[in-house]
């Protein structure tokens, strides 16, 4: 029988810290997995316990895994403390997966808040290496402060693959929040280093939309891009929970009829609402 | 897989529980359907109660203190020897009373009683106390004077049967959850509940009649009661004639309690007050429970005679249905004052002072035994500090967190000569201790507890000892050995034996007895006797009930411009006292992993404070700091703290003063001030 | 696979004693306090089966409250499987519809493999209940009294011997090499069967339509306010989850012994607490108590028969039992199902 929880031993490699409370963390598992981005693994340190961590590096088989992980609670701040060489341990990888097949040749703009760019940055990369000439893909990527902006050197590599660029910093969230307020204007009034108020040059009616941030940042982000005309089947997030297990067996991450763990963590806007989905 | 009934080692509703046992290893709990108290029923720190017992902190072998301060491994021999030798050492420059025992409410009656047994014959003092001091003196010491006996008149599972049930100053369902169930279900069945508490708990939210009077006014909401009773002629003439003293002087002083007055005091308003106590006078099956809220004041023993007062006037002692309950904390702290863990009584209340008793114990321990009361829980801490005291003996308890002012209490610790404390887990007192001996926990024990009913029960041991760690009464006689006392006995029954024998009220109480069933009621003077459900029946057991006049008087400290805020401390359902043991209970610690600062919503605008802020929290003796939990259950101008918490002591800032004849602090109230921290 | 049998009720004994040999034998006991509990069988003459339910659930032989999963050091881990053989005799048709249900959910997508170890080397012997209790009500959702297939063998006492019906071929097994215990059944016997499960069914006191229940939430008759009030009674003991034959939630403890040594064992858990859906940082998604207690109706009445087909609730009446507030399954239905908002 399979053993669904016990974890393969994984080397970390090296350490990189990203911002005073966010690490980068690169290891190698005793084999080598196959991911898609979106997906998850439960990080596991024996004596401490487990956690569901997003991946984020490039998607596909590979030796090595990248984590990006802030220090929020008991466990996350327990990692933070390891150095290496050193194993921890790992399983997976769970969970469903952005679907970018669907967005296969579609205009697409990608909100990120936070430590939301960091799920979102395999799918980015996947999709700036395939993309032709004419399609078209932005990032709106808010952050507190300008110090807290991870992965500059991708978003330049992005940009010089033609993606449109939109940074808020300071007052970040708001950046994002104040999306189409004004004149159907996705950008106003917004930090210092807002590049004035310049709509992503998308089609918003056939484009897809892959949101992720603090849960006071999704939910007015999808409400506006739905106002702005994109259908509520194309707008994608990734949904947090308490997760013990990541196997949908634990029955923590269980709302409303789903395992976010199983049937989850993506969820389109569309399902968010017709499952009245708690975004926390 | 083998299931082993036995007792719930959290609070003193006594609820029997099945502890499931698979390899030596406990691997579940379930309750006891057909038992008196719970009724198949369990509360979330019963049905976790197990999960400490197996945890890696437990104290597996006994440790002494290096030179260096750190602790190494001994053996039995070693440790129990070098407490001997400097036990014996100390007593021989100082003098027997400048050692002192601290008993426990955690350990079984026979445990308290041979360490009772051990502190008078063997030590030769009468400085033996327990956390009764701190929760429940008041009560001893106001219904002694009251009615002669300080414990609950009736039984729990008489409530079910009560048309009117008054709650003042306990926070039922949290805290005596199983207790709760019996009143809601009373409720179910038409009862009228009234609930007198400054803090919106659950079951006030379950009353028709909710009081919120201030912290500390308990004296003059109560008088404010009896005055109208007394003004509407309700007052149970015959009963007062025939069974009670001293009426006249008490009716001048309510005559100064007018409820409007009163209103003033509490801020409960004169209408509410003339309802609740024209309901409580005419209604025969009234019940009257209280808890911390009445006894943990500098007033505290006041607060107690007040409610005995309420039970007189009104006639409601005495019957079934029909009593005053003041509501026990610990698992066993009815039975360790039962077994005269106290420093002024032996066994079932038999006076020190009273030579015929003395002269029995005396005979059948064949020791002299010293005179005079010895020191009370907090006079040891203050005698260390003094110079009187010079060695401590603690069993099973953490006065490093749970005293009031415990910057005190830990410099006492700090001062002493010698400390030993026996425990499961190495707790904050025990970084303080010389030598530290591993006990066993209730898992792992024989013996009987006693619980708020004073119903005694009968404990199993479900596994073997973890590691060396042994059950705290062989660990005494072993010690007492030791010393030169021999304290000998083969199991815990036959301890049992000389307790029946030796106090009148537990004669029939024998191990055999309480086998296989929901225990039984003390007084129990004979073999053959069923025990006794509900006390007082047609005479008190001093004879007459005494009215005692009391006066309301504020409490030891107020707020004023510098500390504006009354802090009250308390407890949360999901922990237990000083979580030694809930903290190592993995849904029990999820469940509130932190000490929350309670405050008001008004108070939170006042101040700029926004939920879950951390904010810093001082009064005159300390400061700490903590998260705010805004929210409407707790009045304005009040602050609500857990004292659970070793790493937000709220007792660094409780105000230590004392009940000038229970010596009981004040936890319940002290002036705080609270600022944001930015 | 299907084979129905008759065995005189002397033989009982014997057959439990010949089997105890090669597997460990589990059945309500009477103890000196009343109570029925399931455990190690000692003497088997002292097998009640006459009784009223036990409290604690048979799930506890399949998903023990506390299951140690990896006993782990610097260098290894160990997975710590339990692989005892067991026969749980005389459990009740309730219980077994319950582990039907747990059998789906921990052997759907990936499979639970403790779970699924203790349930491979575990064997059951339930019994056609003949003596409801008045809390049970599997009567109205077709999980007892008596169960038509997913028992490996079921029991009905016809008086002096019982019906024995075999239902899988763990259950098969149990029959093998006993085949001198056993006659073949005649019309009589099925005629006798039927009389028992009519009796049986006329002694329920509770008659509770979870459909309708259901039907009147899918319906929205059902506001927050009355969760909300409902939480009003409700002390969070977790008693009604973990008293469930069909609750399966647990949650995953780490604990250190000394330098890098360890176990990591789970432990049930109750949706019905706060800190069930609690993350880092202080996010409590399930703060309020009524919206918890919401989520676990909808999660037996609504989802479990989305997903499954069948309630998650299989009417055995032990939230009843341990309820302190009584606001258990059977009162909930109730008060949802014929509108009675007001306090009892």
């Amino acid at each position: 029988m399979k053993e669904i929880y016990l974890p393969i031993k994984a080397e970390v490699v090296e350490v990189l810290d990203m911002t005073p409370d966010t690490k980068l963390f690169k290891v190698k598992p005793e084999r080598p997995v196959h991911y898609q981005p979106g997906q998850f693994f439960m990080l596991s340190l024996w004596g401490k316990g487990e956690v569901p961590i997003s991946i984020t590096s490039a998607c596909g088989f590979h030796e090595y895994v990248e984590l990006c992980i802030r220090r929020v609670g008991y466990i996350t701040s327990a990692i933070h403390e390891v150095k290496p060489p050193c194993d921890i341990g790992l399983r997976g990888p769970f969970g469903n997966t952005f679907l970018a097949e669907n967005a296969k040749n579609k205009d697409i703009i990608f909100v990120a808040g936070g430590l939301g760019i960091a799920p979102l940055r395999p799918l980015i990369t996947r999709v700036m290496n395939e993309k032709k000439r004419s399609r078209r893909i932005a990032l709106l990527y808010g952050s507190r402060n300008p110090g807290e902006i991870l992965f500059k050197d991708d978003i330049e590599a992005w940009q010089e693959k033609g993606l449109q660029l939109f940074l808020g910093v300071r007052k970040g969230l708001q950046f994002i929040l104040s999306a189409g307020k004004k004149d159907n204007c996705l950008l106003s009034g917004s930090g210092p280093a807002a590049e004035s108020s310049r709509i992503p040059k998308i089609s918003f009616k056939n484009a897809y939309a892959f949101v992720c941030g603090p849960p006071v940042m999704i939910s007015p982000t999808m409400i506006t891009l739905s106002t702005m005309g994109m259908d509520e089947n194309n707008i994608y997030t990734s949904l947090e929970a308490h997760m013990k297990c990541g196997v949908g067996k634990c029955g923590h991450c269980y709302v409303d009829g789903v395992h976010l763990c199983t049937d989850g963590p993506i969820f389109s806007y569309a399902e968010i609402r017709k499952r009245r989905l708690q975004i926390v | 897989m083998n299931k082993i009934a036995t007792i719930c080692p959290y609070c003193g509703c006594g609820c029997g529980l099945y502890l499931h046992v698979e390899n030596n290893t406990i691997v579940g709990v379930s309750p006891v359907r057909n038992h008196l108290v719970n009724k198949g029923s369990l509360c979330v720190k019963s049905w976790n109660c197990f999960e400490f017992v197996h945890h890696p902190d437990r104290l597996k072998y006994p440790l002494i203190k290096e030179k260096n301060g750190a602790f190494r491994r001994a053996s039995w021999d070693e440790a129990l020897r070098l407490v001997a030798a400097r036990l014996l050492e100390i007593r021989k420059s100082s003098g027997p009373d400048s050692i002192s025992i601290v008993s426990s409410a955690k350990s079984t009656n026979e445990e308290n009683y041979v360490m009772m047994k051990f502190a008078r014959a063997v030590i030769g003092t009468n400085n033996i106390d327990h956390c009764a001091r701190l929760c429940h003196s008041s009560t001893v010491g106001g219904l002694a004077d009251s009615f002669g006996s300080g414990a609950m008149t009736n039984s729990i599972n008489e409530i079910v049967h009560a048309k009117l049930l008054f709650v003042i100053g306990s926070n039922t369902t949290e805290q005596h959850p199983m207790i709760g169930m019996h009143m809601l279900d009373a409720v179910d069945r038409g009862a009228v509940l009234i609930v007198a508490d400054p803090r919106k708990t659950q079951i006030a939210g379950l009353a028709q009649f909710h009081l919120r009077h201030r912290p500390g006014t308990d004296v003059a909401l109560l008088n404010g009661i009896m005055n109208v009773i007394i003004d509407d002629r309700l007052v149970d003439i015959p009963f007062v004639k025939r069974r009670t003293e001293k009426f006249d002087s008490f009716r001048a002083l309510i005559t100064k309690y007018p409820p409007e007055a009163v209103e003033r005091i509490t801020g409960v308003s004169a209408q509410d007050i003339k309802k609740v106590a024209r309901l409580y006078a005419t209604e025969k099956k009234a019940m009257l429970f209280y808890s911390m809220g009445i006894t943990q004041h500098t007033t505290g023993v006041d607060n107690v005679c007040a409610c005995a007062n309420l039970t007189m006037l009104t006639g409601h002692i005495g019957l079934p249905m029909t009593g005053l309950n003041p509501l026990r904390g610990q698992n066993n702290v009815q039975g360790a004052c039962d077994m005269g863990a106290l420093p002024n009584v032996y066994s079932g209340y038999q006076e020190i002072r009273d030579p015929k008793s003395r002269k029995k114990f005396e005979m059948a321990w064949k020791v002299k035994l010293p005179r005079d009361p010895g020191l009370t829980l907090m006079e040891m801490f203050n005698g260390v500090l003094k110079g009187d005291t010079k060695a401590l003996y603690i069993m099973g308890e953490n006065p490093a967190v749970s005293n009031p002012d415990v910057t005190h209490t830990v410099n006492a610790l700090k001062k002493l000569d010698f400390l030993v404390v026996q425990d499961i887990f190495l707790s904050d007192t025990a970084e303080y201790a010389h030598v530290v001996l591993p006990a066993a926990t209730f898992a792992e024990k024989d013996g009987t507890f006693t619980n708020t009913e004073r119903r005694v029960q009968k404990i199993s041991a479900a596994i073997e000892p973890v590691g060396e760690s042994k059950p705290d009464w062989e660990i005494i006689c072993a010690l007492s050995r030791e010393m030169g006392y021999d304290l000998n006995y083969r199991a815990t029954h036959e301890i049992m034996e000389e307790i029946a024998l030796l106090t009148p009220i537990y004669r029939g109480i024998l191990h055999h007895r309480l086998e296989g069933d929901s225990g039984l009621q003390w007084p129990c003077p004979s073999a053959t006797h069923p025990g006794t459900p509900f006390l007082h029946r047609k005479k008190f057991a001093k004879g007459f009930g005494t009215f005692m006049p009391v006066d309301y008087v504020p409490p030891a400290e107020m707020p004023d411009s510098e500390f504006p805020f009354i802090l009250t401390t308390g407890r949360t359902c999901f922990h237990y006292h000083t979580r030694t043991m809930s903290r190592r209970t993995s849904t029990l610690e999820r469940e509130c992993p932190e000490c929350l600062i309670e405050i008001n919503p008004s108070d939170a605008d006042s101040l700029q404070i926004k939920h879950m802020n951390v904010v810093r929290v001082s009064s005159r003796r300390g400061v700490l700091t903590g998260r705010v939990y805004i929210t409407e259950n707790t009045p304005g101008g009040v602050v609500f703290m857990p004292f659970h918490f070793g790493e937000a002591p709220v007792n660094m800032l409780t105000n230590p003063a004392l009940d000038p004849s229970a010596k009981i602090p004040e936890y319940k109230v002290c002036a705080v001030r609270i600022e944001l921290i930015k | 696979m299907k084979k129905n049998l008759i065995m005189d009720k002397n033989y009982l004994s014997y057959w439990l004693r010949q089997i105890r040999k090669t597997m460990s034998l589990i059945a309500p006991m009477r103890l000196k306090n009343a109570d029925i509990v399931f455990k190690q069988v000692d003497n088997i003459h002292e097998i009640e089966l006459d009784c009223p339910a036990s409290l604690p659930s048979p799930k506890e032989f399949l998903l023990p409250q506390k299951e140690y999963m990896f006993r782990f050091s610097k260098n290894s881990v160990d997975v710590l499987k339990d692989c005892t053989k067991r026969l749980i005799f005389g459990v009740r048709s309730c219980d077994i519809s319950a582990i039907d249900l747990m059998d789906r959910f921990f052997g759907e997508k990936f499979v639970d493999e403790y779970y699924m170890s203790r349930r491979e080397n575990t064997v059951f012997i339930s019994i056609v209940c003949n003596n409801p209790d008045p809390t049970c009500f599997c009567i109205g959702l077709g999980t007892g009294p008596f169960l038509k297939s997913n028992f490996d063998i079921q029991l009905t006492d016809l008086g002096d011997r019982y019906l024995v019906e075999t239902g899988s071929k763990q259950g098969a097994d149990l029959i093998r090499g006993y085949s001198h215990l056993f006659s073949r059944p005649k019309k009589s016997d099925y005629d006798d069967q039927y009389e028992v499960i009519l009796s049986s069914q006329s002694k329920f006191e509770k008659r509770i339509s979870l459909e309708n229940t259901r039907q009147k939430i899918l319906n929205e008759k059902i506001n927050d306010l009355f969760w909300d009030w409902i939480a009003r009674r409700c002390f969070e003991c977790g008693g009604c989850v973990y008293a469930c034959p069909v609750c399966t939630c647990f949650n995953v403890v780490d604990r250190m012994e000394q330098e890098g040594d360890g176990y990591r064992f789970r432990i049930w858990d109750a949706c019905m607490f706060k800190g069930f859906t609690r993350m880092a940082g202080n996010v409590w998604p399930a703060e309020k108590k009524g919206s918890r207690i919401k989520q676990r109706y909808f999660h037996k009445l609504l989802y479990y028969p989305d997903h499954f087909g069948r309630f998650g609730c299989v009417g055995c009446g032990r939230c009843t039992i341990t309820c302190p507030g009584h606001v258990d399954m059977a009162t909930i239905a109730h008060r949802i199902d014929v509108g009675d908002r007001r306090r009892r």
